[in-house]
């Protein structure tokens, strides 16, 4: 069907496509980027609008409020170019923090073992929805739902209802030290740059990366390539189970403390970024350099809209809410990925 | 038999951009009658049957309906009529009741509004009494066998007052006893003045319930028959023309002592049952049967991706472990490329990727990188002839049989020891056609084994040395391929 003679028939997704199949390249290019340019625009619009937003000061907190956020974010992005989801983030973030925690205070244990142990338990929960995923085709919806419940349901346990103040000089110096003296360089932003990092070796470079990308476009055509995808199903669970614990440890020392709660905004942030970024709620596209600029628009969306002083601060998740909407449109029209009806 | 039609069509064409699927049909369905539709793949039945039952409405010609001329909008449309028609897959839910699978859709319900089950029970369990069938309502279907759950089917639409039924393919996926089941559900509908159209590859089927055959080829129809007339070698030179039915043949020597590369013993599953066979080195073997026949799942058994019960598979020699992996069969000299090219290739991806996919494992260390893939998958886009051969293009952008080429190729990096395809020409024009062919011969020729699944006798014809012909779950024929014909297979199955 020739689009270009009758313009009126196509949707501006079409056109768009249209426009990048004659002009490769360049225009390709350019739609390709479309989280970039919002992501300018937005650094634009703050920076015009609040003379406190494009200070180093500023900056740098935009950088550490992103920071718990991008290590859940590399786990997060393994599972959902899978095509899956990991709804339990949160509350294995929240127990891996309060085992260490607890270890800490009540046990007298030195570091590392609180942090190993953490750890420890996080990959665990990841393993054990993998494992049920995997073994008897449950749903990661289901699994990691469950494994939601177990993990909160310990963190609820340890703690007993209280905050506990007192954590490891380990997690306190991930999560709250600065490299180089009280103005030095923050020690949780080295942290989240190199679980990013890693993140994007292991996806772009590694066989593993690879089997990841072709399960998540298609698990037929993976399987007959000979993909065991029931063990990349297992070990992406168990990698965000990881990250989702390091998060835990992260953000415990950021906080000075470990909640009796999981905070439940994690989770939706965090899936809210990856998929802003680029990456596909159905497996297959996207990656980390996505997941990085996600994170950047939906910090810098929250971070200046806290910057206008005239905004009234009542309304701010009701503007957020509308400019995300937006941005998720303007995303998904301008990187062509608009997707043509097939269903009968 | 009351002979004035309640169904007619005239001068009926169809077509769909440059294929023209159906030219000038007449074609009348009487009342109490059971009129078959056969013809060969691509002949026109579906077409026909899909006008008929209102899902295509853009024909050109006259429906003429219980005496007047129709034009229906859709199927319900169509339904709505009295005219039902019964899908090659079963469209029953099988997780619900026989009664709640009998009034799907149009449940009774109380003057609440609710679904009023007591009503649902006793209207399904009187017009089951009245059809002449015992079946507990309040069971879930899913406790029936297959054959039951297709007659639940074709009750559904009788209880939703079709008085004309349109059957495709009703007993492809059927054991020989459910078949009787189905045939003499369709003979008592015949006997209550409701009218069939039943479309089927089985000829001996047709001749044995059919009160009139219509044959189609290439859009056409080239007669009807009355069941007296016809017998089945009329009607399987009607089916394929008086057309030269040309050939080509691989001149290829058989040695009966050659190396077995792959040995299949009592291999059993849910759709096949005790395959035994062979394939020797430098040796093509065609495995042909009708859709539903178990062949493509068998090929897809042999490669591990479909779990069987018993047999065994060895493959030069080594017996595979129960239950192996695609990877282990990889490992092992097997390899598979699927008669779903979709299914099989990343269209997104670039060529030289979806070349190098079951292989990464050889390629570098532990990094494959883009360099050396493309050295090893560079030289095979050549050899297969993919065009245009860019590596770096989207497979998404080939055509039908460039992307084949492409499914075939990723075998060639690393050769296997038998090559096992489905469907591997299946809507290519000739020139593709005969590229692919081509291909599995030069396999041959360097000493593999290769195994052809198909469902088009052509194929197989053109291709295999030796020729498999499986029926239901069953090997039922095994022929050296010399001065076979269509006709032949189609005798089979």
């Amino acid at each position: 069907m020739d689009t270009s003679t009758n313009p009126l028939a196509s949707s501006l997704g079409e056109r768009i496509r249209d426009l990048s199949a004659t002009h490769p390249v360049a225009i390709r290019r350019i739609t390709s980027l479309a989280p970039v340019w919002t992501l300018l625009a937005m650094f634009i619009f703050f920076g015009l609008a609040s003379p406190n937003f494009l200070t180093v000061r500023n900056l740098e907190n935009i950088l550490r409020q992103m920071s718990v956020l991008a290590v859940f974010a590399t786990g997060m992005t393994f599972v959902l170019l899978l095509g899956e989801i990991d709804l339990s983030i949160a509350a294995v973030a929240g127990v891996s923090a309060m085992i260490s925690a607890t270890l800490f205070t009540k046990s007298g244990a030195a570091e590392p073992i609180p942090l190993l142990a953490a750890l420890a338990a996080a990959i665990l929960a990841g393993f054990i929805s993998g494992f049920f995923s995997a073994r008897f085709r449950i749903p990661t919806f289901m699994t990691t739902l469950a494994m939601q419940l177990i993990a909160g349901g310990m963190t609820t346990y340890l703690s007993k209802g209280r905050v506990i103040t007192q954590i490891t000089d380990v997690s306190e110096f991930l999560g709250s030290g600065r490299i180089g003296g009280p103005n030095g360089f923050p020690v949780i932003v080295v942290v989240a740059a190199t679980s990013l990092l890693v993140g994007h070796l292991v996806l772009r470079y590694t066989r593993f990366g690879r089997y990841i990308y072709m399960t998540g476009a298609s698990k037929p055509a993976a399987r007959l390539a000979g993909v065991n995808t029931n063990r990349i199903l297992l070990m992406v669970l168990t990698i965000c189970g990881f990250t989702a614990g390091l998060a835990g440890v992260v953000g415990m020392g950021r906080l000075h403390s470990a909640l009796p709660d999981a905070i439940p905004s994690y989770l939706m942030d965090t899936i809210g970024a990856v998929v802003l970024g680029g990456t596909s709620l159905m497996g297959g596209r996207g990656g980390i350099p996505q997941t990085l600029v996600g994170l950047l628009i939906y910090i810098t969306l929250r971070n200046g809209l806290d910057n206008i002083p005239t905004i009234d601060i009542y309304l701010r998740d009701f503007i957020t809410g509308w400019v995300l909407l937006v941005a998720l449109v303007i995303n998904t029209v301008f990187a062509g990925r608009t997707e043509r009806d097939k269903t009968i | 038999m009351d002979n004035t039609p309640i169904l007619e069509l005239k001068n009926i064409s169809m077509r769909f951009r440059s294929v023209q699927a159906l030219k000038d049909v007449d074609f009348d369905l009487r009342e109490g009658e059971v009129h078959a539709l056969v013809g060969e793949n691509g002949a026109g039945k579906s077409t026909m049957m899909r006008i008929l039952a209102g899902i295509y409405n853009d024909y050109e010609g006259t429906y003429i309906f219980g005496g007047k001329p129709v034009r229906f909008r859709n199927p319900h449309d169509a339904l709505e009529q009295g005219i039902g028609m019964i899908h090659q897959e079963l469209s029953v839910i099988p997780s619900l009741t026989v009664a709640e699978n009998l009034y799907l859709g149009r449940q009774p319900l109380t003057r609440w509004g609710m679904v009023d089950w007591r009503k649902m029970r006793q209207n399904a369990e009187k017009e089951l009494e009245h059809l002449g069938f015992n079946l507990d309502v309040q069971r879930n279907l899913e406790q029936y066998p297959l054959g039951t759950q297709q007659v639940v089917e074709v009750l559904r639409a009788i209880v939703s007052g079709a008085h004309v039924l349109i059957m495709d393919e009703p007993t492809s996926a059927l054991s020989p006893a459910e078949v009787e089941e189905l045939l003499a559900l369709v003979d008592r509908l015949r006997e209550q003045k409701r009218s069939i159209i039943y479309i089927s590859h089985f000829l001996e089927e047709v001749l044995h319930v059919a009160d009139r055959i219509t044959i189609l080829r290439n859009g056409e129809k080239i007669a009807t028959l009355t069941r007296e007339e016809a017998s089945m070698n009329t009607l399987i030179s009607l089916i394929l023309g008086r057309e030269v039915d040309y050939t080509p043949r691989g001149h290829h020597e058989i040695r009966s002592d050659t190396h077995k590369l792959l040995e299949v013993k009592g291999l059993t599953a849910d759709v096949f049952q005790n395959i035994d066979f062979d394939i020797g080195e430098g040796e093509i073997v065609g495995l042909y049967g009708a859709i539903g026949a178990g062949h493509f799942d068998l090929a897809r058994a042999l490669f591990g991706l479909y779990t069987f019960d018993s047999g065994t598979i060895a493959v030069d020699g080594q017996v595979f472990p129960p239950k192996h992996s695609a990877r282990y069969a990889i490992d092992h000299g097997l390899s598979y490329a699927t008669e779903s090219r979709r299914k099989s290739l990343l269209m997104d991806h670039a060529i030289y990727r979806n070349v190098t996919m079951p292989h990464l494992k050889h390629i570098g260390r532990y990094i494959p990188t883009q360099d050396q893939e493309l050295a090893i998958a560079t030289p095979v886009i050549q050899k297969v002839n993919v065009v245009p051969p860019d590596p770096m293009n989207p497979v998404g952008k080939l055509s039908g049989g460039n992307q084949q080429k492409v499914a075939i190729a990723r075998w060639l990096t690393f050769p296997p020891k038998v090559f096992i395809t489905s469907e591997p020409t299946r809507g290519m024009d000739v020139g593709a056609k005969n590229e692919v062919l081509n291909i599995l011969r030069q396999f041959r020729n360097d000493g593999f084994g290769v195994l052809v699944v198909s469902s088009e006798p052509e194929t197989v014809l053109a291709i295999a040395d030796r020729v498999l012909v499986m029926s239901r779950g069953q090997i039922v024929a095994r022929m050296v391929n010399e001065n076979l014909d269509k006709d032949a297979l189609m005798r089979l199955i």
